[in-house]
């Protein structure tokens, strides 16, 4: 597998869509390509972040930050 | 100037909007912006290593919207929505020790983790069936799914979203489709040949193609990718 092809994986790699079989040839390439490979693995989680922006914000229920941090000084105080 | 004056100037002079495919002087970030003053996401998480609840709380309000969203369009479930949200955040709160700024933004770990309890949440509850039924209604009524959840005028009022859907509306319907289904539903490769009744390596070609478009258009946005 060389680099351009391992950046098509890589980006297949961290929306979870490799198949299987796919997976070990990937894992055996991002070794071979090191500390390079794996930088382009945390550029590509950008992805996520995205996506994730590309949708309309949508409102919480207002208790529920308020469940939360209870649960959260519950939780400090145990 | 208020929102609504902005949104009307922009209107009624539509060429002087961004235009992606021109260099910028200043490279975009696509996290939205923050008040002056206002503490990090860095620095909250930081704050929130060291068992801040206050830094828990300001996080909250920050992206709570954005993640709402996220899992929303996982599970399509109100009321579980709002369950996950509060348990997703509970675990940033217990895991952010696990956090590396060497490794990525905050909101990139907080939307990957997100989408990973989205998913098995999806799963885990049994709605699988039900948002698949769901699903191939919104398949049917209208394959350009991701387009489905905004109008033009609620897009006009995030630029920082607007862009990003710019780039993710550039790429032809069915590489949007299979992306939509492989992020938001955590379906495999075969999975979605299944459900699209497609070629697996037709579906292959759409994934690799569409992610590499929206890297690349991105990379017009962001310093850091």
């Amino acid at each position: 597998m060389n680099f351009s092809e391992f950046q098509n994986q890589a980006r297949l790699y961290v929306i979870g869509a490799l198949e299987p079989e796919e997976v070990e040839e990937f894992e055996n390439a991002r070794k071979k390509f090191g500390k390079k490979g794996e930088e382009f693995i945390t550029k590509c989680y950008a992805l996520h972040e995205a996506f994730a922006l590309s949708l309309r914000p949508a409102k919480a229920s207002s208790t529920i930050k308020e469940r939360l941090m209870a649960m959260v000084k519950a939780k400090q105080q145990a | 100037m208020e929102p609504s004056e902005v949104i009307a100037s922009t209107r009624r002079k539509p060429k002087k909007r961004v235009r992606l495919s021109k260099p910028r002087a200043q490279p975009r970030s696509v996290v939205p912006q923050l008040e002056p003053g206002a503490p990090s996401d860095f620095e909250l998480m930081k704050a929130i290593q060291a068992a801040d609840p206050d830094a828990l709380s300001q996080l909250y309000d920050r992206y709570n919207g954005i993640l709402k969203a996220l899992i929303l369009r996982v599970i399509h479930n109100e009321a579980e929505a709002d369950d996950l949200l509060q348990e997703i955040f509970m675990e940033i709160w217990k895991q952010a020790k696990n956090f590396s700024a060497q490794k990525g933004k905050p909101l990139g770990w907080m939307v990957t983790l997100a989408r990973r309890r989205a998913i098995d949440g999806l799963r885990k509850k049994q709605a699988y069936a039900r948002a698949e039924e769901r699903l191939q209604n919104e398949i049917e009524q209208q394959p350009d799914a991701w387009v489905h959840n905004a109008t033009e005028e609620e897009i006009l009022l995030s630029d920082t979203r607007a862009l990003i859907r710019k780039v993710i509306r550039g790429l032809p319907s069915a590489q949007q489709q299979a992306i939509d289904l492989a992020f938001f539903r955590g379906m495999s490769q075969r999975e979605i040949a299944a459900k699209t009744n497609t070629p697996l390596g037709t579906v292959k070609t759409r994934l690799e193609l569409g992610l590499k478009k929206i890297y690349d258009g991105l990379k017009e946005l962001r310093d850091e990718l």
